[in-house]
């Protein structure tokens, strides 16, 4: 059975899809067991590029505000869409130090689950 | 003569007027590796050496992770997270297998694995461009755990070392320790470049841009390196070093200083980070000419609060009791990544919004408690508080500006904060500032010359582009003219005026900007003895003609031949 999902997500951290948030978006997606692929909102299928590359994510050069679409395929498509979102609307001051720890151990348990 | 022979010397471009002899520690050698012997490779060895060489890398990058978060801040610590996952990457994972089961040895599997998205980053603008250092730097520390070469930690140098390297970052900076350091020289970069300008703040001897010659020096080789001359002398002569050796010697006057024929020049000192103050004030400086206040803003998540800024300024004010210290108000655009600001990726941003156009568009709460904290420094400091503007191209924008001063002003008497508005003035550099210097001046206490962005900007030569530093010559005709005409703009609206680019360091030129008629000269630190020691031998009647000669100069030579003379 093919368990292929997709969302489109803006972007919240005030960085973009670089940096710390990019890090832990491609943590989170080497933590899941599906294959996840991202590109803008506006691509095509073809320019899909795989999630789990630091470069391939940072080189789409995503800012602040801007859509991007996630393809997951595996048995934890949902949770791995719903932890890469929490990702992604994460205010960036949130996502580091301790304030982050409640949400990056969320992230982790439904992804693994 | 054979001797003569052996001695080589390297140029390229002196970024301090101090020598000194020590020996070559080579800090970021590019990696450079030779051909591969590809016959003696086992792929299943080689991949097992590449995962032993990640392994370590890895857990190198969460140690110094572990160490930035506590001793900079967990902000700093964020780029670590990044090389982290650089390094598990999948592309970089699959291009070095390929590379070992074509029978390249590890260390060049990994060049090559990383040679492609170092150059599809190096190829975009502005702040992607910096992920391609980010590459460079995984790429190299893979490169140096395979090759077994030994690590060089610029905060744990042997005593005189020369540090050589391809270029120095901020972050590389901040590590070295001034005090055991002799000097350094590096491959790439000009007269502003980071390297350069943080040399010149901590007196360091240093020659940038040498270029890839600089390859061909040997680690552990004695080398003098003349920061005066732009030259790095390997095997240098007894002579020659102690005669480097001798030029460490600083005159340090403590006192102010004027003219042979008594008239005050202050002369003051650029600052760029707090732990320069005990520096600057120690090599004899009146104040400070130019207080960058960009060090609160950068690599940080959320800007700094109204009370962590009043500290930073009255910190400083108390360095200089019975001194001046100028404040430049944020002075950003997008060449400089602030995550909490929203700054455009633009396509030219040093002509894009940066400077007072942010502060009155983009970020103009981040303005106004910047005023407040200023407002009230200037209450509270010991010394004499100024504030001054930057990249300031339109009387509207100041008038704007100084609107802004007088309702940050009324909101701390509502508040009944103690608060003083302190001297107020407008950097000049551009040439729309220099063409309306008379109209900015007689709504202010002084104006200051950025010569280094006013040469930028007048002779369209940017910052950083070694192909186009011959242009960028603050003594150039068209440059000096701009100085004359903004200096006389600001004297007839009973403005002070002062300077604070690279050229009031310059002691050659002391003489000229004396007659050209300079209240305040405002410089790196390392060069203020000299230049107080220059003020104290002109008469300014003989300044004043000797800028009068370079002025009526129509090229670039004619005015050298005239200040030589």
């Amino acid at each position: 059975m093919s368990s292929e999902l997709e969302r489109v997500v803006t972007v919240v951290p005030e960085a973009g899809l670089h940096a710390r948030p990019a890090a832990t978006f491609v943590e989170t997606v080497t933590d899941a067991d599906s294959d996840v692929q991202i590109a803008h909102a506006t691509d095509d299928d073809d320019d899909l590029t795989p999630a789990a590359s630091m470069i391939a994510v940072t080189s789409l050069g995503v800012e602040h505000g801007e859509e991007i679409r996630i393809v997951a395929d595996g048995p934890d498509a949902a949770a791995t869409l719903d932890a890469l979102e929490r990702v992604l609307t994460t205010p960036e001051d949130e996502l580091g130090g301790e304030n982050a720890t409640a949400t990056d151990a969320d992230a982790t348990t439904d992804t693994n689950a | 003569m054979p001797e003569q022979m052996s001695r080589r010397t390297l140029t390229g471009t002196g970024a301090t007027p101090r020598a000194a002899v020590g020996t070559v520690v080579w800090y970021s050698r590019d990696s450079d590796l030779g051909d591969p012997d590809e016959t003696s490779v086992d792929p299943p060895t080689e991949l097992e050496r590449f995962e032993d060489a990640r392994e370590a890398a890895r857990a190198e990058l969460e140690a110094e992770r572990e160490r930035t978060a506590e001793r900079v801040g967990e902000q700093e610590a964020d780029v670590f997270d990044a090389h982290l996952q650089f390094l598990n990457d999948p592309q970089i994972e699959s291009g070095v297998s390929s590379g070992v089961e074509n029978d390249l040895p590890a260390e060049h599997a990994v060049k090559r694995a990383f040679a492609d998205p170092i150059e599809q980053f190096q190829d975009m603008d502005g702040r992607m461009a910096e992920r391609a250092d980010d590459l460079r730097d995984v790429r190299d520390r893979l490169i140096r755990l395979l090759t077994g070469s030994e690590r060089v930690d610029l905060g744990d140098l042997p005593d005189g070392a020369v540090v050589l390297a391809e270029r120095l970052t901020p972050s590389d900076t901040a590590q070295l320790d001034p005090g055991r350091v002799a000097g350094f020289a590096t491959v790439t970069g000009g007269r502003t470049s980071h390297a350069a300008i943080f040399a010149r703040s901590l007196a360091l001897p240093a020659v940038v841009g040498i270029g890839d010659e600089l390859h061909e020096v040997e680690e552990g080789a004695t080398v003098v390196v003349d920061g005066e001359t732009g030259e790095l002398c390997l095997d240098p002569s007894d002579e020659h070093r102690e005669e480097a050796m001798a030029t460490g010697e600083v005159d340090v006057r403590t006192d102010p200083v004027s003219t042979a024929d008594g008239r005050a020049i202050e002369v003051a000192a650029n600052v760029g980070q707090p732990a320069e103050l005990d520096g600057v004030r120690a090599q004899g400086a009146d104040g400070i000419g130019l207080y960058r206040t960009e060090f609160l803003f950068l690599d940080r998540q959320s800007p700094p609060d109204e009370d962590e800024q009043y500290d930073a300024y009255t910190t400083a004010l108390e360095t200089f009791p019975d001194g001046r210290v100028i404040v430049r108000t944020l002075d950003i655009g997008g060449d400089k990544p602030i995550p909490y600001l929203d700054l455009p990726d633009e396509e030219n941003p040093f002509l894009g919004e940066r400077g007072i156009r942010r502060s009155l568009d983009s970020d103009t709460e981040l303005f106004e408690t910047q005023l407040r904290a200023l407002l009230r420094a200037a209450a509270d400091g010991d010394g004499e508080l100024a504030v001054m503007f930057p990249l300031v191209t339109t009387v509207d924008e100041l008038d704007a500006a100084l609107e802004t001063v007088g309702a940050v002003a009324k909101q701390l008497d509502a508040e009944n904060v103690a608060h003083a508005v302190p001297e107020l003035g407008v950097m000049i550099e551009t040439p729309s500032a220099v063409f309306a210097a008379p109209e900015l001046a007689e709504r202010v206490d002084f104006l200051s010359v950025g010569t280094n962005d006013l040469t930028q900007y007048t002779m369209a030569a940017a910052r950083g582009n070694e192909n186009v530093e011959a242009l960028r010559d603050p003594t150039q005709p068209a440059v000096l003219r701009a100085i004359e005409r903004t200096v006389d703009a600001a004297h007839e609206n009973d403005a002070w005026v002062g300077m604070c680019g690279e050229m009031a360091g310059d002691p050659d030129l002391t003489e000229l900007l004396v007659g050209l008629g300079f209240d305040e000269l405002s410089m790196s630190a390392v060069t203020v003895p000299d230049v107080k020691a220059a003020v104290r031998s002109i008469h300014t009647d003989d300044a004043a003609a000797h800028a009068t000669r370079a002025l009526d100069a129509a090229t670039g030579e004619q005015v050298r031949t005239q200040l030589n003379e």
